[in-house]
């Protein structure tokens, strides 16, 4: 039976990382995610006329910011810059949201798309998710009560920039 | 799972399990202060600021700690000043908060020894025990005598007096050899032995005369004459003069050597059961909450503060790093730790200085120096000149 990072323990760290999130930091993002229903598409399968989205929903995280760049086309000055939002999952999981690939995440007057989702990081190594039990409830023979252990600690959002009026989100009604 | 931390304030439940011990539990003022200790601690740790991550039996915890060790040190501070009076005491009185009275009962308990060896009181008993003198025979094996009345199996015996000496010489007062002086002739006078004054004519001399002329009888006796004396090693017994003759019988004095050994053990027959033997059982108790003064409480705030830190420490500390999204940190936990031992010894130093500076012995040299310093004082004021 596993004996260190208990649910007991990551307890403890839940309100280490709220209160270090909430009210340390204090960093915030807004996840939009899109009404696939209410949003129109063409044949290509892509939105036409307006995109309808559910949100904002506010969170605490870490943003770590790569520089701005300004990269020149045939068709001018373009403007993109890379961000990663880094959230407590449980922060997630209690308001039951669910990040997927293409929500857009709003920081700082500026829209970004969701490319890539990490929900890596394990306190312990141990994901409680995976408990190794039996397909009949028998309890893993080598360790029994592994859902009690470990944690899943964050979900990272890779984002990249994405023009507001290319999402055409009203700023005076969708926004915070 | 979700465990609560400290949400800035608490309700203490007396025998509710909220400490450990429940030493102090039914004591009002230990109830109230419980709780306002819990919010003092949880604000010097920086909350609301900050959070704290331990709950209200935490610091209830270290609460009744700190009131136990300052009792403890008072305490044992209390026994060894007064140890040499409790012991022996009776251990079933609780003298937690009587006054104790110094008495000489165990110093003349430790003086028994002395009279032991030097043979004027003690704790040991000497035995009388003689040998056959044997004409020509000078020495004696008395641990031969000691085996063969079984008391070599009790450590041997060690030979405190021999009774081999000259008659006294006061029996020799009026021996003609040893001695000179009106005193015989006014006791021949007084008989009529002599003629040169009526029998009435007696004339009487001082104490120390006799004692002067006792002494010039042993005197005598040792250098003109073959004395009586004896040696004796390893309970070998080598007497002079060697015997001229069988049927006398020379007698001495002689303890057993466990006895000796035992009579430290348990005070001889004095052993009662329930008896104060040691610090151990020295009967005090844990203080009373509410008889603690203000200075007293003080320091124990500051006790369980440390010990709250310390607790806090090690909470944080159990894993070097803590996780955060795509990160990690690492807390104050060796901070809290070592601030908290830290305080915690200074503390405790400070109370034990401060109980030094009250010990019996402190307090009359003080007071011993305060008298001569008055008395100094009062010596400057001039004199004045009485005019009748």
């Amino acid at each position: 039976m596993a004996l260190f990072t208990s649910g007991r323990d990551f307890s403890m760290m839940r309100h280490i990382n709220r209160e270090l999130l909430n009210d340390i930091i204090s960093q915030q993002a807004s996840f939009y995610k899109y009404k696939i229903g209410d949003t129109k598409t063409n044949i290509y399968g892509e939105a036409a006329g307006e995109k309808y989205f559910d949100g904002p929903y506010i969170f605490s995280c870490l943003v770590s910011r790569s520089d701005q760049e300004f990269p020149e086309s045939d068709l001018g000055v373009n403007f993109n810059q890379a961000i990663d939002f880094s959230f407590f999952r449980d922060d997630l999981v209690d308001t039951m949201y669910v990040p997927e690939v293409g929500d857009i995440v709003l920081y700082q007057e500026s829209y970004y798309e969701i490319d890539d989702l990490v929900a890596n990081q394990y306190f312990g190594g141990k994901n409680p998710d995976y408990p190794n039990n039996g397909s009949a409830g028998q309890q893993n023979p080598l360790n029994p009560g592994l859902s009690k252990f470990g944690a899943n600690v964050s979900i990272i959002a890779k984002t990249h920039y994405v023009p507001a009026d290319k999402l055409n989100l009203s700023p005076y009604k969708e926004r915070l | 799972m979700n465990i609560p931390i400290w949400p800035g304030s608490s309700s203490f439940a007396p025998n509710s399990g909220d400490t450990p011990f429940g030493f102090y539990d039914d004591d009002y003022d230990f109830q109230t202060d419980a709780d306002k200790f819990s919010m003092f601690a949880s604000r010097r740790l920086g909350y609301p600021i900050m959070d704290i991550e331990l709950q209200d039996i935490h610091f209830y915890t270290a609460f009744e700690e700190a009131v136990t060790t300052y009792g403890n040190e008072v305490f044992a501070f209390k026994i060894r000043e007064n140890q040499l009076s409790l012991e022996g005491a009776d251990a079933s009185v609780d003298v937690t908060n009587s006054t104790i009275t110094p008495s000489m009962a165990n110093v003349v308990r430790l003086s028994k020894q002395y009279g032991a060896e030097a043979g004027s009181g003690g704790n040991v008993t000497w035995y009388d025990g003689e040998v056959d003198l044997v004409n020509n025979q000078q020495v004696y094996d008395l641990n031969a005598w000691a085996a063969a009345e079984g008391l070599d199996r009790k450590g041997g015996i060690e030979i405190k007096r021999v009774f081999f000496e000259s008659p006294p010489a006061i029996t020799q007062y009026y021996d003609p050899y040893s001695g000179t002086g009106f005193g015989f002739q006014a006791l021949f006078n007084s008989f009529g032995f002599a003629a040169m004054s009526p029998a009435t004519n007696y004339l009487m001399m001082p104490l120390s005369f006799d004692l002067q002329t006792v002494q010039a009888i042993e005197m005598n006796q040792q250098v003109r004459k073959s004395n009586y004396t004896f040696e004796l090693i390893n309970n070998q017994l080598r007497v002079f003069p060697i015997p001229n003759g069988s049927g006398g019988k020379m007698r001495f004095q002689y303890i057993i050597n466990d006895e000796r050994i035992d009579s430290s053990e348990s005070e001889g027959n004095d052993a009662v059961a329930n008896r104060v033997t040691s610090v151990l059982d020295a009967p005090y108790s844990n203080p009373i909450y509410t008889r603690i003064n203000a200075p007293g409480r003080s320091w124990i705030y500051e006790y369980a503060l440390a010990f709250v830190r310390e607790t806090l420490g090690d909470i944080r500390n159990k894993y070097s790093q803590i996780p955060i999204p795509n990160a990690e940190v690492q807390l104050n936990g060796d901070d809290l730790i070592s601030q908290g031992r830290e305080d915690r010894f200074k503390l405790i130093d400070r109370l034990r200085e401060y109980l030094e500076q009250t010990s019996r012995r402190q307090l009359l040299e003080r007071r011993a120096d305060e008298s001569e310093f008055r008395s100094k004082e009062l010596n400057q004021v001039p004199m004045v000149i009485y005019v009748g």
